[in-house]
């Protein structure tokens, strides 16, 4: 009986795992056409390619595909061809690690996109810096990434760790600037508490407060939460003329559907995190307000020609929100490669070389100018507001931070 | 807004979230005083019950047009149907496949086993539910429906704000407890449930097939979840496959409040647990501690009243 | 379901099945000379004639066996003497055929899939699959073995000790071959391969014999065990990417082994055991050097190590007392709930919603290696010509920990206490009515499962860079618990199984990774269905599970006495 089940039990985890080999797609054989002579350097990514994120992680993959083929294609490094490398890393700190160490046993690797996360990046960054990798990140926003754990006396902790999307501290100022100039003067803010929420919203307030508005309430809520009925009633009776949310589409859209369904009929405004269609179809109404780094795509040339290229190169998943931003950073450590493999006899050894350009790297990307200041923070600082206008996004007001 | 009337409008919060905590608890004591098994995976069954609801609408050509009457006395019942099918579609095959073949093992084994279940249904929903032609990934939250007459609708009594969607659910525990009293004390099954709860062997013994009586058990608890995760859809306007977990925990508690095995406990105890909730976010400090709150509740019921507020039937099977 | 062949039929054709069986494993063992796929990106490049590949050489290990297995007894009763009847020939003949018909599918399977359909399939595959279906078919029709005896025989100290070292040097030149392994189906192949392996070892009664060798030289089996797992880094060449996945099974296996301590001796199912390694580690993290902790006092790592553990058992004993006194099945839902309630709490003690303890969800980052008695965990060391790097290190202070808790685990295990925590398992009130204060002792499994979940998580903090809460959460617990219940609760070596199958197939069988946890949700429902009681089960347990079992229970009665009156007559006496 006993001897019977066990193997019954055996018998169906190698059923199993025949069925798994019978289901594989591989993710991780990233292609990239063009010449096969020449040396190789590969570029990894390390993002979440499957489970909740995966949408996002995807899009930041594919995009770095994109930037790799097209140098392929143009032979943008000559007598070298670019390969992609894509690591999992489930959105977990413990994953993107043996992601960086895989990454950076492969000789070839010079440099890395990624992570989504600013908890992965933080395990990932001391892994990729003990081995001189230069790492870009599309999507992280802790300003402690760069800046160290003291803001007031900024100083760098990793040489090798560079970002293309802006942090906190450019967005939150831009929005109260742009509230004040709308003669909004009284604001409620909430936020989810996460990192990105929570450095929004204080650079929020402090520019806000600077520049003589009045927070009336600040609120937090708890990111998995859905039922934000005590925050709305305790922001309501502060009557606040407009609430700035930190945080992410998934919250800030029922929040705001819960807010004009209390009776609390003001604009919600938010980051780049709650740019996104989804807001409007969990609950974003007319009026609702969000900022973005960059100026809108169809104003840009190069942006427009990253979404033509995109849809035209076949991907089965769209860029998502950090599409555009790996491209970019994809494209910056293929500028800096330009310099450090063109006397390099191999890619191990270019690897400080390649950190050392990244310095000097400075083009027109599709979030508009990529360059990196001196704790590699990217320099730009044009920002858009949008406006749920109709049911969709439309771009309200472009400028750059002050 | 003054302060009486905020705290009347949290205390109109509140009650309309314990409702919904509610009608989740009754599956936990129901099916608890029956089998005496804490069936963790119930908070999926919830879940399954709106992506239920959600796949009814998308059946019926997502009707949106419809005028507010029509909504509430078609839409809305056929949206309830069809989530109850569901629910208790799963709820009696996870009865059948995982629970039922372990009813004499040690505790540890179902009690596992409801965890598997849980994260299966889960990740089934997530990963499968998008793959019914036409209808949306479940890998985010679904946009729910939103009912014409019920969802965004508001009612103004005095200086407090009453959402349609939170009389609904008010209304629909008012109705499923009524239906409950009439079944358990006026059905045969129910008092055959009764029996079965008091004393499964003698039951048999006096020509109860208790099997039968544990599936009612279960399609009672999965029916009242499925109205349940509808109300959650009109309530927050989305729904997700992370939704039963959460609400699950805080139905369990609100079970064990109440006096785990005893019906009217549950509702009782959903009922003070979702206006403790909405109180303490209010007055003890920020709402990012609400969670915490309820189940220190938890907690401090087991410690002084283990028996629950209403007293259970069967407290310990140590 | 299974097809069950005639007695006479089966002697009537024993030899035709014998000779088609011989002919279907020679035909499999003939087809690695020729190529199986076309082209050399499938697997290891199975595309020459007369050069088989490493996957295929082993594949062929198993079709050698069958004929070994059939032809062997063909010499006649005489001549094999004792050994006709002291292992299943048939049996694991057949089982052998099987594994070997599943080693080949998987390889056909990987090549259509790898190169874009069957086409790819060359002559040699299709063979191979040929070979194995004859020798499946075949096999059946042999009588069936009587169970093997091979465990009864008397064999000298010498030749047991050999057995246990030659199976430790298979276990870790296994290890680091599969680990080896970067292409998803190459690492298929080779473990439904040393499935088969297993199972035929196990069929013909090896595993027997060996248990009963481990059982009597059980010092050396620990030693040797130890001795292979110290060794692992030497095989990796210096190589990162495999000890950082080898030292995160380790943690994850001495967080399990606390776990199993509260669910696998006591049976108390504890939901919320990884908030007690989060408090650890985030105790770890604050008292540590780095320059985002919130408190500024650095112990030195030992009394850290003892305060974190002290936290987290103290932790336990908060929610311990008032859940302990009632039912078992409230505990479940207390200690989840108490999962959350330490997620939200770390969420919330960040300056804005509590006091500024754990900087929130931002965690603290930047948290130094580890530096005992001048020993820097972050550097990499140079030993015996091959560099250590910084993941093996911490494998290697992991292993020390795992270490101590095997050895608490055993003793208590074999003590009173852990003779109460069993009796409470089996039947509470019959072990109050007994004498025995049950709720000290379930509240001391409890607080001591606890301390060392801390301690491990005071390791983690150091080893994982940065602390924060969303590394704590329910799945996780979730996890640590599949583990225990998968390897067998109440064991040592399940546990440890359990924790390397769970963390090394998802790092391993990346493609997956999206159905990983439908798949364990999956698990734990079929294996508490089909076998509660683990891969490697604990006998006691075993008993409880299967209690309408009669033979079972009288397997076990005997094992039992003959093994712990060896070990332990003390306990022998109690157990009966």
């Amino acid at each position: 009986m006993n001897k019977h089940s066990f193997k019954l039990v055996g018998v169906a985890l190698v059923a199993a795992s025949l069925a798994f080999a019978g289901c594989g797609s591989r993710a991780d054989t990233g292609s990239s056409s063009g010449g096969t002579t020449g040396k190789v350097a590969t570029i990894g990514v390390i993002s979440p390619l499957s489970g909740d994120l995966s949408a996002l992680g995807l899009g930041i993959r594919n995009s770095v595909d994109l930037a790799i083929r097209q140098a392929n294609e143009s032979n943008a490094i000559p007598g070298w061809t670019l390969k992609l490398s894509a690591q999992d890393d489930q959105a977990t700190p413990d994953v993107g690690k043996n992601a960086a160490t895989k990454l950076s046993s492969d000789d070839t690797v010079v440099g890395v996109v990624g992570t989504l996360n600013s908890s992965v990046a933080q395990t990932v960054i001391p892994v990729l810096a003990s081995a001189t990798i230069v790492q870009v990140s599309p999507a992280n926003t802790n300003p402690t990434l760069t800046q160290g754990e003291d803001l007031a006396n900024p100083k760098r902790p990793y040489a090798n760790y560079f970002r293309t999307c802006t942090t906190d501290s450019v967005q939150g100022p831009f929005a109260a600037q742009y509230l004040l100039e709308s003669g909004i003067k009284n604001v409620a803010t909430i936020h989810d508490k996460k990192a990105y929420g929570q450095g929004l919203v204080e650079a929020f307030t402090t520019a806000f407060k600077a520049g003589g508005g009045t927070i009336t309430d600040a609120e937090t809520i708890n990111p998995e939460d859905k039922d934000f009925s005590a925050v709305v009633s305790k922001v309501k009776t502060t009557s606040p003329e407009a609430v700035y949310y930190g945080g992410e589409y998934p919250q800030a859209g029922p929040l705001s559907k819960q807010m004009k369904g209390a009776g609390l009929n003001v604009p919600l405004m938010g980051g780049d995190g709650i740019y996104d269609p989804n807001f409007i179809k969990l609950g974003g109404t007319d009026g609702d307000l969000a900022t973005s780094v960059g100026a809108p795509v169809d104003s840009l040339d190069s942006a427009k020609a990253f979404v033509s290229a995109y849809s035209a190169a076949g991907f089965s998943e769209p860029y998502a929100a950090y599409g555009a931003y790996a491209y970019d950073a994809a494209n910056a450590i293929i500028n800096a490669l330009k310099v450090s493999l063109k006397d390099a006899t191999d890619a191990k050894s270019a690897r400080q070389a390649t950190i050392d350009a990244m310095a000097s790297v400075s083009f027109d990307g599709a979030t508009g100018k990529v360059a990196f200041d001196e704790f590699g923070d990217s320099t730009s600082r044009v920002l858009t507001v949008y406006k749920v206008t109709g049911g969709e996004w439309k771009p309200e007001k472009t400028g750059e931070l002050k | 807004m003054d302060l009486v009337n905020l705290f009347f409008q949290q205390l109109i919060n509140g009650l309309s979230l314990g409702s919904l905590y509610a009608l989740i608890a009754v599956g936990y004591t129901v099916v608890y005083g029956i089998v005496q098994l804490i069936n963790f995976a119930h908070g999926e069954i919830f879940m399954i019950g709106a992506f239920g609801a959600y796949a009814t609408w998308m059946v019926l050509g997502q009707p949106s047009d419809w005028s507010a009457p029509l909504s509430i006395l078609v839409l809305l019942p056929v949206m309830i149907i069809g989530g109850i099918v569901a629910s208790v579609a799963v709820a009696l095959l996870t009865e059948r496949w995982a629970y039922r073949p372990l009813r004499n093992a040690p505790r540890l084994a179902p009690l596992i086993t409801a965890i598997g279940v849980s994260v299966f249904l889960q990740e089934f929903v997530r990963l499968f539910y998008g793959y019914i032609p036409g209808f949306p990934d479940a890998k985010s939250a679904i946009a729910f429906p939103s009912v014409p007459g019920i969802s965004g609708a508001t009612i103004q009594v005095g200086g407090v704000l009453i959402q349609m969607s939170a009389v609904f659910t008010l209304a629909a525990l008012v109705v499923c407890w009524v239906f409950l009293w009439y079944y358990v004390n006026r059905t045969k099954t129910g008092r055959a449930m009764i029996a079965t709860s008091q004393d499964p062997d003698t039951a048999r013994l006096m020509g109860i097939n208790v099997d039968k009586v544990i599936m009612a058990a279960f399609a009672v608890g999965a029916g009242l979840a499925a109205i349940a995760g509808v109300a959650h859809g009109l309530r927050y306007g989305n729904i997700d496959f992370k939704m039963g977990f959460l609400a699950g925990l805080k139905a369990f508690t609100a079970a064990v409040l109440g006096g785990i095995g005893n019906i009217n406990g549950a509702v009782v105890g959903g009922l003070v647990l979702g206006v403790v909730e909405s109180l303490a976010a209010t007055y003890l400090g920020a709402s990012a501690w609400k969670d915490v709150w309820a189940f220190v509740l938890l907690i401090l019921v087991l410690v002084f009243r283990p028996q629950g507020l209403l007293g259970a039937k069967v407290v310990d099977r140590a | 379901m299974r097809v069950v062949i005639p007695n006479e039929l089966k002697i009537r054709y024993r030899y035709p099945a014998r000779a088609l069986g011989i002919a279907g494993a020679v035909l499999m063992v003939v087809s690695i000379l020729l190529p199986w796929a076309y082209a050399p990106t499938a697997l290891d490049d199975m595309t020459y004639y007369g050069a088989p590949s490493p996957l295929q050489l082993f594949f062929a290990i198993l079709p050698v066996l069958v004929i070994l297995l059939l032809a062997i007894p063909l010499v006649g009763k005489a001549r094999l003497g004792k050994a006709a009847k002291i292992v299943a020939w048939n049996t694991s003949a057949k089982t052998a055929s099987i594994m070997s018909l599943i080693v080949a599918a998987v390889a056909v399977t990987a090549i259509a899939i790898d190169l874009g359909g069957l086409i790819n399939v060359e002559l040699g595959g299709w063979l191979a699959l040929l070979g194995g279906v004859i020798a499946v078919a075949a096999t059946p029709f042999l009588p069936d073995s009587p169970e093997p005896t091979l465990y009864r025989v008397k064999s000298p100290k010498w030749l047991q000790i050999l057995g246990i070292v030659i199976l430790m040097a298979l276990l870790l030149f296994g290890a680091a071959y599969i680990l080896g392994f970067e292409d998803a189906d190459d690492f298929l192949m080779f473990a439904a391969f040393v499935v088969g392996v297993v199972m035929v070892l196990r069929q013909f009664g090896v595993f027997g014999w060996l248990g009963i060798a481990a059982a009597a030289n059980n010092r050396v089996l620990v030693l040797s065990a130890f001795v292979v797992a110290f060794a692992f880094p030497f095989t990796q060449n210096g190589s990162d990417a495999n000890m950082s996945v080898a030292s995160q099974v380790l943690i994850f296996a001495a967080t399990a082994l606390g776990l199993n301590i509260v669910v696998g001796l006591v049976g108390l199912l504890d939901l919320g055991y990884i908030a007690f390694l989060g408090a650890g580690a985030f105790t770890a993290a604050i008292l540590s050097e780095s320059a985002f902790s919130t408190i500024k006092w650095s112990p030195p790592f030992i009394v850290t190590v003892l305060i974190a553990g002290t936290v987290s058992s103290l932790l336990g004993l908060l929610i311990g007392a008032p859940t302990l006194r009632v039912s078992g099945d409230y505990l479940a839902i207390v200690t989840l709930a108490f999962g959350e309630i330490f997620r939200i709490t770390m969420n919330n003690l960040d300056g804005n919603d509590g006091p500024n303890l754990t900087n929130g969800s931002n965690g603290i980052p930047g948290i130094p290696d580890l530096n005992l008695f001048g020993f820097d965990f972050g550097k990499a060391h140079v030993i015996l010509g091959i560099d250590i790097g910084r993941f093996a290190n911490y494998y290697w202070l992991m292993l020390v920990v795992i270490a101590l808790i095997i050895v608490v685990f055993t003793n208590l295990n074999h003590s009173r206490i852990g003779r109460g925590w069993v009796a409470i398992r089996e039947d509470e009130l019959a072990a109050e009515a007994m004498g025995v204060n049950t709720f000290t002792l379930k509240l001391l499994a409890f607080a001591g499962g606890a301390f060392l979940a801390g301690v491990a998580g005071s390791v983690k903090a150091h080893y994982d860079v940065s602390v924060t809460p969303d590394q704590y959460v329910f799945l996780e617990s979730a996890f640590l618990l599949a583990a225990v219940v998968l390897g067998g609760m109440g064991t040592v070596m399940g546990v440890l199984i359990g924790a390397t199958i769970l963390k090394l197939l998802p790092e391993k069988l990346r493609f997956f990774a999206d159905y990983r946890l439908l798949l364990f949700g999956l698990l734990m429902v079929v294996m508490m269905r089909f076998r509660p009681e683990g891969i490697v089960p604990d006998e006691r347990r075993q008993l409880e599970f299967h209690d309408a079992d009669e033979e079972l229970a009288e397997e076990v009665e005997e094992d039992l006495t003959s093994h712990h009156a060896h070990l332990n007559p003390e306990v022998g006496g109690f157990v009966l």
